[in-house]
């Protein structure tokens, strides 16, 4: 056992919790307009000018929320994608999930939906369709989940999406526009109320994973194992995908595709603490959102008065911490 | 591996096409000389078979009467735009602003090419050989750009005089509305700016646009905010936390469906959209995109006199 993985896991809550609420607050005091950090103070005191109030509590306040929910979601979702597949390189960018959850609501776009209306369920089930294609092509050689098999798939999964996602933009280029916009994950300009309409799923998914936290632990170690100690690794894996997929596209279609954040949390949250999925998971909750809302406070500050699109900055902010994990002399592994 | 195989067959056809034309001009016509930015260029003064490659020069070519045999897509659309649609119901597509299908093109055996004016040397040298290339030497984004484009377009299809008429007529109109603006709206009232909404913020349209200099014409103040950097055609998306900087008494949505109320009704589910007081004061008037964002040029300038018609009707009927 590594020290890392006798750090009382309640402190280590207790800190990156601590991180998260700083960025929190950080999120409502900065942006790329006027109100400066002490006016809008002066709006979480209680005071300030009508213009300040509503650029923290009606600008602010919402993609801070979003980006609470989304981060908590990509966050856990990578977690569980990585042990699930056994495999570090697992996110849910790269096996399908995200793929599948654009195509689905650029299909829905094209059908005459319009973005503010059904994108989260079918954002939904096109995460949990692409999330289920890519487990079963890798499965067809009847090898389980080897982990080189599902990353291929998933990998051709995504390209061939991506692609015929460009053919449908080509057949319809009036909804291009709308669809761009959304295939660009951004935490800006999102209506909040999806937050209510994919709040049910993330509770589900929540459930899902405190079922399955305690078998997963014991498939990381084999599937023998896991069969010796009374699991059923085939009904646990199938939990823990309908859990990825329930929070990659509840992510997804209140934010878009956003990528890295998936990969990069667990990865920290096991140098912090250990490859025990019952550790990292809890620990990946609060990790998600800091990654995700610190990239956005870039955003909107490295080129005001525009903004910068968020996956751009996701990548920028999480693959130096990834260069340095990896750089490090004990490779956080799983 | 580079293309000069293909470069060089190219230049074989070509040297049979001139060869050709040459035959044609010796016992049909004299020949003139343009003056393009990649030097003197040398027309049939009656060309039968043109090919714009530019929204700009298929616009000035139909609206002095020239039936061009090819064109290029309009942004974010399937044919060429709307408006000039119904004049050439014929036309061949030949590619997209950014791409040209060079097989398209020669397969229509053009004896005259009007190209955009950023065209590539590369893409000119290609071109060229096919055909007698006219790229204006006009620079961009300049506010009489269109203007002298659509003369240079003019000149090359031998009909320099029409284009004169066509222009005049527009700066006539354009002088007439001018004076119902100024006499509807105080000076006071008539600062605009152009924009293309996206649900993450708004774009700001440069003022020296084919379409903000015609509405500056028109007697409306055009402003940026200074936010529209030198030489491009509109800003990155404004941050929301910006957007009074496009709250002026006037704000033009340019719209990409046909009607505009679907973009407009998106918009306002933008709470930091709908607080600005130009949308609170009901002066968003929403354009054809294609018209006000993509097109240039006589036709498209009489479309969008067209709807500052409607405008300047709905304040003094």
């Amino acid at each position: 056992m590594s020290r890392r993985d006798t750090r009382p896991l309640p402190v280590l809550l207790l800190a990156a919790g601590a991180v998260l609420v700083a960025i929190c607050v950080t999120s409502l005091l900065l942006g790329a307009g006027e109100i400066g950090p002490l006016d809008a103070l002066q709006v979480l005191l209680g005071g300030g000018s009508a213009e300040a109030a509503f650029v923290v509590t009606e600008l602010r306040l919402p993609r801070t929320l979003i980006g609470l929910t989304v981060g908590v979601a990509l966050g856990a979702a990578g977690a569980l994608m990585q042990t699930l597949a056994r495999n570090p390189l697992a996110e849910p960018g790269l096996l399908g999930v995200s793929a599948g959850s654009s195509f689905a609501v650029t299909l829905a776009l094209l059908a005459g939906a319009s973005a503010a209306t059904l994108t989260v369920h079918v954002a939904q089930l096109g995460a949990l369709i692409g999330c289920l294609l890519v487990l079963a092509a890798a499965r067809i050689q009847g090898v389980g989940n080897d982990p080189i098999r599902l990353v291929l798939a998933g990998a051709t999964l995504t390209g061939l999406l991506m692609s015929l996602m460009s053919l449908l933009l080509m057949l319809d280029q009036r909804s291009a526009d709308e669809i761009r916009f959304w295939i660009i994950g951004s935490l800006a300009g999102r209506d909040p109320a999806t937050l209510y309409a994919v709040l049910p799923s993330l509770l589900l998914a929540l459930v899902l994973v405190l079922l399955i936290a305690r078998p997963l632990a014991a498939l990381a170690l084999g599937e023998r194992v896991a069969q010796g100690l009374g699991h059923h690794p085939g009904r646990v894996r199938l939990l823990a995908v309908m859990a990825v997929a329930l929070l990659v596209g509840a992510a997804t279609a209140v934010a878009g595709p956003i990528i890295f954040v998936g990969l990069v949390v667990p990865f920290i949250a096991r140098a912090l603490a250990g490859p025990d999925i019952r550790r990292t998971l809890w620990l990946c909750l609060p990790l998600g959102p800091v990654l995700l809302i610190a990239a956005d406070i870039l955003a909107r500050l490295l080129v005001a008065p525009a903004e910068l699109p968020l996956g751009v900055l996701t990548a920028l902010v999480g693959a130096p911490v990834l260069l340095l994990l990896i750089r490090g002399r004990r490779l956080p592994t799983l | 591996m580079r293309p000069i195989p293909f470069i060089t067959r190219l230049r074989r056809l070509s040297r049979g096409l001139l060869g050709a034309a040459l035959l044609t001009q010796a016992m049909l016509a004299s020949a003139q000389t343009l003056d393009t930015r990649f030097g003197p260029v040398e027309v049939d003064d009656n060309p039968q078979r043109v090919v714009t490659l530019y929204e700009g020069a298929l616009d000035a070519a139909v609206a002095v009467g020239a039936t061009p045999l090819g064109a290029v897509l309009t942004r974010a659309g399937a044919g060429v735009a709307d408006y000039i649609q119904p004049r050439v119901p014929q036309i061949a597509l030949v590619g997209s602003a950014r791409e040209t299908n060079l097989e398209a093109v020669i397969a229509l055996r053009p004896d005259l090419i009007l190209a955009p004016p950023n065209l590539s040397e590369e893409q000119y040298r290609l071109l060229s050989a096919v055909a007698p290339t006219i790229v204006p030497a006009v620079p961009r984004y300049q506010p009489d750009s269109w203007r002298q484009e659509s003369r240079i377009y003019a000149r090359a299809l031998n009909r320099a005089a029409e284009m004169e008429a066509v222009l005049a007529a527009i700066d006539t109109r354009i002088a007439a509305l001018r004076a119902r603006f100024e006499s509807g709206l105080a000076a006071d009232a008539r600062s605009a700016t152009l924009v293309r909404w996206m649900p993450q913020g708004a774009m700001v349209m440069s003022p020296s646009l084919f379409s903000t200099t015609l509405l500056a014409a028109a007697g409306f103040e055009v402003q940026d905010a200074g936010i529209v950097k030198p030489g491009r055609p509109h800003s990155s998306p404004l941050s929301q936390e910006k957007l009074s900087l496009i709250d002026r008494d006037w704000l033009f949505l340019a719209t990409l469906d046909a009607e505009g109320q679907a973009a407009l009704d998106a918009a306002r589910q933008s709470p930091a959209f709908a607080r600005l007081a130009v949308v609170k004061n009901d002066r968003v008037v929403t354009v054809d995109g294609q018209i006000w964002t993509s097109a240039s040029g006589p036709l498209a300038a009489q479309a969008l006199l067209d709807r500052l018609d409607q405008l300047a009707t709905s304040l003094t009927p």
